[in-house]
């Protein structure tokens, strides 16, 4: 079932690989860079949000006018910047979410890999606040909206007694306090723990790219900037507590789930939270698998040259000292829990060369289930099945098994755990010992490589770019990587067998070609366009509707403590003597108070009934109430009982008749002093 | 006689690189003497693909400690490694062709390429890295 949907999700993701290599070069494709894409885009929200943090005022009056002043008199500089802003960090969840859709597809979160996975979840849940936060301190209709929601939501959680959505239903209620928490989050808080998270994230394998392509860079760039210009992130007026906010512009890359807590139960909202967190966090390890055996050293061949550490893409290998007392200074060492099993240091190691027949072929690191010595075994045997003038042996990765182009007799296809796993020296070896006229790489590609780095290796290697490189001496004609340009161009493994078959036979054969300069560049145009409209697209539409065109919302919000259970009483003399006389009170007053009860009715019909218990260790705080209910708009009588003594007679009881309009917004609390309900 | 002489001259105190040197001179000379004595293709090609290997194993350890001490001279002398490998594995296809030619190579050209070598490369890499 999972792998269906990986394999799904892999067909389509490869589905955008002929269409984005139509108009650049495989390496430029951003589907290999979401992370560090991820990354850039943070940047511009970073430069962007300094140049508003010096214009923006914390405090509830002075935000959304600060925020206006930037936006309509600055908008060639502050406007911009704050379009900027928010395009970006949309950019950023589009590039995140591909992202873990991405790795998850290529199983790059599985057993051994689950560090970077698990340290991405965290990464999730800081950067979703962070947008939040950020809509927040605009403080215009979508920030009210978005502050009582998310109010309600964290009230859900049993860590604050007190309402915290109580702040956010009148403009008396409302303090710059909590301007301020939230401006601290967004501005330092949450930002200094996505930095640390990214940091741990991305630390412990080897070589992460932090950096996409400067084309790449500067494409996201122009596009944010263009869509800046041409559609300005606006505010959508200044928030009005009187009134609810309807018919808003709602950034669906942060706010999506907000619907569903005006219309689910907020347990069930924090159930799918907790299920999708759930999900992703035991993923690596559904369902179990077994690993194959790792990577081992031998001190014999090891010299300690540190290019097994140089290429290993996980950080599974490090230097340390020698152990065997011989003269050299360090030695590889494998650690098995972080070993995939991949064999590109195998490929790494000088000493994994097939012209050595006086010893055995033993390379200083190896793989026991597939070792080198196999491998010239394998690869001479196969060359004797081979007949004919051009001889074509295939080098398959795993990945690639439905990819086997095999069957005639000039073909014989290998099957390899990574493309790196082949040192060159095997390479200089087929051709130059006549064991092949022409090698095929079948590897899983630069885009999409299963090890990470195994087709970048491999590629920089055979341009003689990184040791171990192919030697000046081999004819690199007859050598063709299938991610690379030419051959990348077709994706039918049989087709790129006889093409290339084909270019064996003409002597400079197989001359790279590219597509003018002028396509490229149109059709980079084209995608990042397309880009910048869905980023604008869905960072205002479809808009919503929290409550319906013609209702008013009315808000029940108070606290209220019960009455005592019992009176107190005067103890007797006798139970005085009884007790310690550090404890000797008179006075024997019971704290437990009576649960509150609470009917609410519009026009005769109840639309509310709750009973609840004291807050407190001791039963004796207060019952808080807080719920709102849309109400058609026009004339309406509200009521609301309340009992607080447990005797069926007692009731606090308020009839109020109102006449509402259309996204008014009226609240019912409980005055203390006069003891008695209010309805503003 | 053997074709290449350890002098103590060599030594650039750094223990790994002064055991493998001197194992290079001992595998080479052992190589030399045994197409003295029996010069079988079968017998060179073994030789001459064990030196290769050794070889370039001890060129890839120099290197990376020269790129850890960001070595001035990196380039060049990197450069004078690459020129040996591709003389030892243009011999051991001269040696498929034509055993007298190949022989030949191996006495003059080899210990031509040490001796200058560690001369001057390793020579300074002792005043470097020693
Ligand atoms: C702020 C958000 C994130 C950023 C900036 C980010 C960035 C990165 C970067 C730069 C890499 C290295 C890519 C490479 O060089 O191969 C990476 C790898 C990875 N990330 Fe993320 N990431 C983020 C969130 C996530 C999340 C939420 C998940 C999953 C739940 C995730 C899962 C992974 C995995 C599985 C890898 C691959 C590690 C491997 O190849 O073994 N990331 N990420
Ligand atoms: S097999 Fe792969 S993961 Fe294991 S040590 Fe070698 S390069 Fe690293
Ligand atoms: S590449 Fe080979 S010789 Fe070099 S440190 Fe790794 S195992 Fe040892
Ligand atoms: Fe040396
Ligand atoms: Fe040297």
């Amino acid at each position: 079932m999972l792998a269906l949907i990986q394999k799904l999700l892999r067909l389509l993701l490869n589905g955008f690989k002929p269409l984005l290599a139509g108009f650049q070069p495989a390496s430029l494709n951003p589907l290999r860079h979401l992370g560090s894409l991820t990354i850039f885009f943070f940047w511009i929200v970073l430069v962007s949000g300094i140049w508003l943090l010096i214009f923006f005022r914390t405090s509830v009056d002075g935000a959304y006018e600060s925020v206006e002043y930037l936006t309509h008199s600055q908008w060639y500089l502050g406007g911009v910047m704050r379009s900027l802003h928010r395009y970006a960090s949309d950019a950023a969840v589009i590039t995140l979410l591909l992202h873990i859709v991405r790795e998850f597809a290529f199983d790059h979160h599985r057993d051994k890999r689950w560090f970077s996975w698990i340290t991405g979840i965290p990464l999730l849940w800081l950067v979703i606040p962070l947008g939040i936060t950020g809509y927040w301190l605009v403080w215009d209709r979508l920030a009210q909206y978005v502050a009582l929601a998310t109010a309600e939501l964290i009230d859900w959680l049993p860590i604050f007694t007190d309402s915290m959505a109580r702040n956010f239903l009148s403009d008396d209620a409302l303090s710059d306090r909590f301007f301020t928490l939230m401006a601290f989050l967004h501005l330092i808080g949450l930002p200094l723990f996505l930095v640390l998270g990214i940091w741990l994230h991305v630390f412990r394998i080897n070589g992460p790219k932090i950096n996409p392509p400067r084309l790449l860079m500067s494409g996201s760039l122009l596009a944010m900037l263009l869509l800046s210009l041409v559609f300005p992130a606006l505010s959508q007026g200044k928030a009005d507590l009187e009134t609810v906010p309807q018919n808003i512009g709602l950034d669906w890359f942060y706010l999506a789930i907000y619907p569903l807590v005006d219309s689910w139960e907020l347990a069930w909202v924090w159930a799918l939270l907790a299920g999708i967190s759930l999900l992703i966090f035991i993923a690596p390890w559904l369902p179990p698998r077994a690993s194959r055996p790792v990577a081992r050293v031998d001190l014999d061949n090891c010299n300690g040259c540190e290019r097994c550490v140089a290429d290993c893409p996980f950080g599974a290998l490090t230097m340390m000292p020698r152990s065997d007392g011989k003269a050299y200074e360090a030695e590889a060492v494998v650690d098995a829990d972080l070993c995939l099993s991949c064999g590109i240091c195998v490929g790494a190691c000088p000493t994994a060369t097939p012209f050595r027949r006086r010893s055995e072929l033993v390379p200083g690191i190896d793989l026991p289930g597939q070792p080198m010595a196999q491998l010239r075994e394998t690869i001479i045997e196969a060359s004797q099945h081979m007949q004919g003038q051009r001889r074509v042996l295939v080098f398959s990765c795993a990945w690639q098994k439905q990819a086997n182009p095999g069957g005639a007799s000039d073909t014989a296809v290998i099957s390899l755990t990574c493309m790196a796993q082949l040192p060159p020296a095997f390479l200089d070896f087929i051709l130059s010992r006549g064991h092949a006229d022409g090698i095929l790489l079948l590897g899983c590609g630069s885009d999409a490589c299963t090890y990470r780095l195994g087709a970048e290796w491999t590629s920089l290697r055979l341009h003689r770019q990184r040791d171990p490189h192919l030697r000046q001496r081999v004819d690199s004609r007859r050598i063709a990587m299938a991610w690379e340009q030419p051959w990348s161009r077709y994706a039918d493994p049989r087709t790129l067998l006889s093409v290339f078959r084909g270019s064996l036979e003409v002597q400079g054969a197989s001359e790279p070609q590219t597509r003018p300069a002028s396509v490229y560049l149109g059709g980079r145009a084209i995608a990042w366009g397309l880009f910048a409209a869905v980023v604008g697209l869905l960072s205002v539409w479809p808009r919503y509707q929290p409550i319906g065109v013609n209702e008013a919302m009315v808000s029940l919000s108070f606290s209220h403590a019960g009455e005592r259970i019992q009176q107190c009483r005067q103890r007797s003399q006798a139970e005085l003597d009884k007790l310690p006389p550090n404890m000797r009170k008179p006075a024997d007053c019971p704290r437990e108070r009576h649960p509150v009860s609470v009917v609410f009715q519009v026009d005769g019909e109840e639309r509310y009934r709750e009973v609840l218990s004291p807050s407190g260790f001791w039963n004796d705080g207060e019952s808080t109430f807080y719920q709102r209910f849309p109400v058609m708009a026009g004339s309406r009588l509200l009521q609301i009982d309340m009992n607080d003594s447990g005797s069926p007679d007692e009731y606090h009881v308020h009839t109020q008749s109102l006449n509402l309009a259309p996204g008014e917004h009226v609240v019912v609390t409980f005055d203390r002093t006069q003891q008695e309900f209010r309805i503003q | 006689m053997s074709l290449l002489q350890w002098k103590p001259a060599y030594s650039l105190a750094i223990p790994s690189v002064d055991l493998e040197h001197r194992e290079m001179i001992a595998m080479i000379n052992e190589c030399h003497q045994r197409i003295e004595e029996d010069a079988k293709p079968e017998t060179i090609e073994r030789y001459l693909g064990e030196i290769y290997t050794g070889i370039g194993a001890h060129f890839a350890l120099e290197e990376s400690m020269m790129r850890r001490a960001a070595y001035a001279e990196y380039e060049a002398h990197k450069q004078d490694h690459e020129e040996l490998l591709d003389q030892i594995r243009d011999m051991m296809d001269l040696y498929d062709q034509d055993i007298e030619a190949g022989r030949r190579e191996l006495q003059e050209k080899l210990s031509d390429w040490f001796g200058r070598h560690f001369a001057t490369f390793d020579a300074r890499l002792h005043d470097q890295l020693g």
